[in-house]
């Protein structure tokens, strides 16, 4: 019962950093720091797959955490900072200033986290899945896909909507532990190597477009064009 | 339908297998000579035409082929779709054979650049096949983001400004797109872990066992997602935002591939996972009917004011596919008959006009309508095969798509939804004005004075015209005997009403 309490403690905690650093991730101009902060995103998503193999028994989950560890936090950082080396370190400057966008953005996320988790039993295909810690971990998963979501909306660096797709992929990362813990490695793999592989092709083209424009601003991008 | 026997085949290993295998020898062994390079694609896909062949065959005769511990499974669909891309690969194959060497379109012959082309485009046509033999769930979705993947370096095959800026587009939005599909296939396979023994749970061809038990909210929360997220690759308003600079920037036979393969794909997928719960859930169809239906206008009406021809053909995608989904939408038998009618139709027209348009821009160096007047005279085959072209794609008879467009009408008229049937056959009498108009300005205004000697403004070389006149001649032979695909489409719409009754 106490190591229940305390892994269920560690779960919060986890929670807690993950979504901060969600935060970080989202609203950091600097593209390295951004970077950075996605390392430890990336670290506590590890942390919280771990977490539940050892709460659930599951270990399956175990070989997630690892697949996580490696790819997550390792080679998408890694292919991130390989192209953001060549390129200026603040990311275009946004739709929205920097106050305005971070209030705005911490609005939308307590506001949708605290609805989802009033509501799970909207989207939770199980009764399983609306009780806690599914609860707090689907409606978690989906806020970070929304912060995702949020990042591609009012970005204009080319680069910084390479992280908001990440990001958006490691919210339904999240969810895939409390809605499908039972998938085969091999589907994750599958899933991952995917997301790898678009993040390499995309940082290419982004790297493409700033050695041919001179600059990683999407919206100058379509001016151009007409 | 209940009488389809089970087998188990090499076959749906092999159409994966064989067209990955020659993309492979193709990068290897490419730079070296051009027989590595088109020759090499070409047998590779014709081996691939015939492998998808037999599969159409076994499926003719009732049978479903499994794989892989049921991991790979091949039905009527899943036939139509490999022999559909597979021959239009070999069109396309043909066609680029003279088109990419043409120094005023392209530039000159650069060995790297011509042997990653066909690479990409067998592996493309691997990777579709992939996507049509998935029996799982996640792996479908895992081959049709790699479809994805495979088509984005075609895209920017050129490496100019405006390609590079298109083929990122298409990467980010589609993947976005796509990312959204795989929350609607978690969520649907969580739904089912309790309904089904579990090493079933991934597999399509149990999911219609227990689309009707599943809980009603997250049914329809998915079923938004996986709109949303493959409507993004089939180019649904309002999801299209990458399609019309895709389609305008890539090389024409590139742009005949996305619009006859690639956002097929997606429709494809919705047919997998959509249409198997539409019967249970009238609120999808009904959702599916608004979203398709504005498309449909929208999309044909951003067509009208373009004046660049690649454009205004990449619109009228948008507004063709959207008869498809509408159709796969209903769930019904003749719904989804339609509706694959009209996806095999659309690719062969919509290729068709690409290639046309390529010829032109091959002629003229151009592609902007107000600049492209050719005489009739100087590009006879290029006319007619326009001509053709855009009259099937207005849906006139005697022509394709006048039969799909009629049978897709009277589905939706067969499900009360007479207003979608009105709004689609509107669009049809704009898409005749639009194609009409358009006819006219390229064949019957002055042709533009050739300043560039490089420009022959003549009939194109015969590969083109190879290309060109059997698209045409399958787009009028279809228009005269509809029947000759209906063994195919019928097999491929009982093979998902097979899924649905499963559920009894």
């Amino acid at each position: 019962m106490a190591t229940d309490l305390a892994s269920g403690n560690l779960i919060i905690t986890l929670y807690l950093l993950h979504f901060v650093f969600s935060l970080f991730t989202a609203e950091l101009r600097n593209l390295r720091l951004s970077i950075a902060a996605l390392v430890i995103q990336s670290l506590t998503l590890a942390g919280i797959l771990a977490t539940y193999a050892s709460i659930s028994g599951n270990p399956t989950l175990y070989w997630w955490s690892l697949t996580a560890l490696i790819t997550k936090v390792i080679l998408i950082p890694y292919l991130l900072w390989l192209y953001v080396r060549q390129l200026p370190t603040a990311e275009t400057r946004p739709w929205l200033s920097t106050g305005l966008s971070v209030a705005v953005m911490l609005i939308l996320a307590v506001v949708f986290y605290s609805f989802l988790h009033t509501n799970v039993e909207f989207i939770a295909p199980t009764l399983q899945a609306s009780m806690e810690p599914a609860r707090s971990n689907l409606a978690l998963s989906l806020t970070i896909c929304t912060l995702g979501l949020w990042v591609l909306v009012v970005r204009k660096d080319a680069v910084k909507a390479v992280i908001g797709l990440v990001l958006l992929e490691n919210g339904v990362h999240l969810s895939l532990v409390t809605l499908a813990p039972t998938l085969p490695e091999t589907t994750i793999l599958g899933i991952v190597s995917n997301v790898i592989i678009t993040v390499w092709l995309l940082l290419y083209l982004a790297g493409r477009i700033y050695q041919t424009f001179g600059t990683t601003d999407t919206s100058i991008l379509s001016e151009l064009r007409h | 339908m209940g009488n389809l026997i089970e087998v188990t085949s090499t076959l749906p290993i092999l159409v994966f297998v064989v067209p990955v295998g020659f993309a492979a020898l193709i990068f290897a062994l490419g730079r070296v000579h051009t027989i590595f390079r088109e020759w090499l694609a070409l047998l590779g896909l014709v081996i691939t035409l015939a492998i998808s062949l037999a599969i159409a065959g076994q499926t003719l005769d009732g049978k479903l082929l499994f794989a892989w511990n049921r991991n790979l499974y091949a039905d009527g669909l899943s036939a139509l779709m490999e022999v559909l891309g597979s021959g239009i690969g070999i069109i396309i194959v043909i066609y680029s054979i003279r088109y990419l060497t043409h120094h005023q379109i392209g530039m000159p012959l650069n060995k790297w650049r011509h042997t990653y082309f066909y690479g990409l485009l067998v592996l493309f046509i691997g990777t579709l096949n992939w996507v049509c033999i998935s029996n799982s769930l996640i792996f479908m979705w895992v081959s049709m983001e790699a479809t994805t993947l495979s088509a984005a370096f075609l895209v920017t095959f050129y490496w100019q400004r405006q390609s590079i800026e298109a083929g990122y587009k298409y990467l980010l939005l589609v993947s976005v797109g796509v990312t959204l599909a795989l929350l609607g296939c978690v969520l649907i396979y969580a739904a089912a872990i309790p309904l089904l023994p579990s090493e079933n749970v991934l597999f399509l061809t149990e999911l219609g066992k227990v689309a009707k038990l599943m809980p009603e909210s997250v049914v329809l929360i998915a079923c938004a997602m996986f709109v949303a997220g493959f409507g993004t690759k089939a180019g649904l308003i309002p999801f299209h935002a990458w399609l019309p600079d895709a389609h305008a920037e890539a090389p024409v036979p590139v742009s005949a591939l996305l619009s006859g393969v690639v956002i097929t794909i997606g429709a494809y997928a919705l047919a997998r996972t959509v249409t198997i719960f539409a019967p249970y859930y009238p609120a999808v169809v009904l959702f599916i009917a608004i979203l398709a239906s504005i498309s449909m206008v929208i999309g044909i009406v951003m067509a009208l004011v373009q004046d660049d021809l690649k454009r205004l053909l990449a619109y009228s995608s948008i507004s063709q596919i959207a008869y498809v989904i509408e159709g796969l939408g209903l769930g019904t038998y003749l719904g989804i008959y339609g509706g694959l009618f009209h996806l095999v139709n659309h690719t062969l027209v919509k290729s068709l006009l690409f290639l046309c348009a390529g010829a032109l821009m091959y002629a003229t160096g151009s592609r902007k309508i107000s600049e492209l007047g050719v005489a009739f005279k100087k590009m006879p085959v290029t006319a007619f095969c326009f001509f053709v072209g855009a009259l099937a794609i207005g849906g006139l008879p005697p022509f394709n798509c006048f039969m799909s467009k009629l049978t897709l009408f009277i589905a939706l008229t067969e499900r009360e939804l007479l207003w979608a049937a009105i709004i689609g056959a509107g669009t049809g009498m704009v898409t005749v004005a639009c194609f009409i108009w358009v006819t006219y300005r390229i064949f019957w205004t002055k042709p533009v004075a050739v300043t560039n000697p490089q420009i022959t403004g003549k009939e194109v070389p015969f590969p083109m015209q190879v290309s060109m006149l059997v698209l045409a001649a399958g787009c009028i032979l279809l228009g005269v005997f509809p029947n000759l695909l209906y063994p195919m489409l019928n097999a491929a719409t009982t093979s998902i009403l097979g899924i649905l009754s499963a559920g009894g």
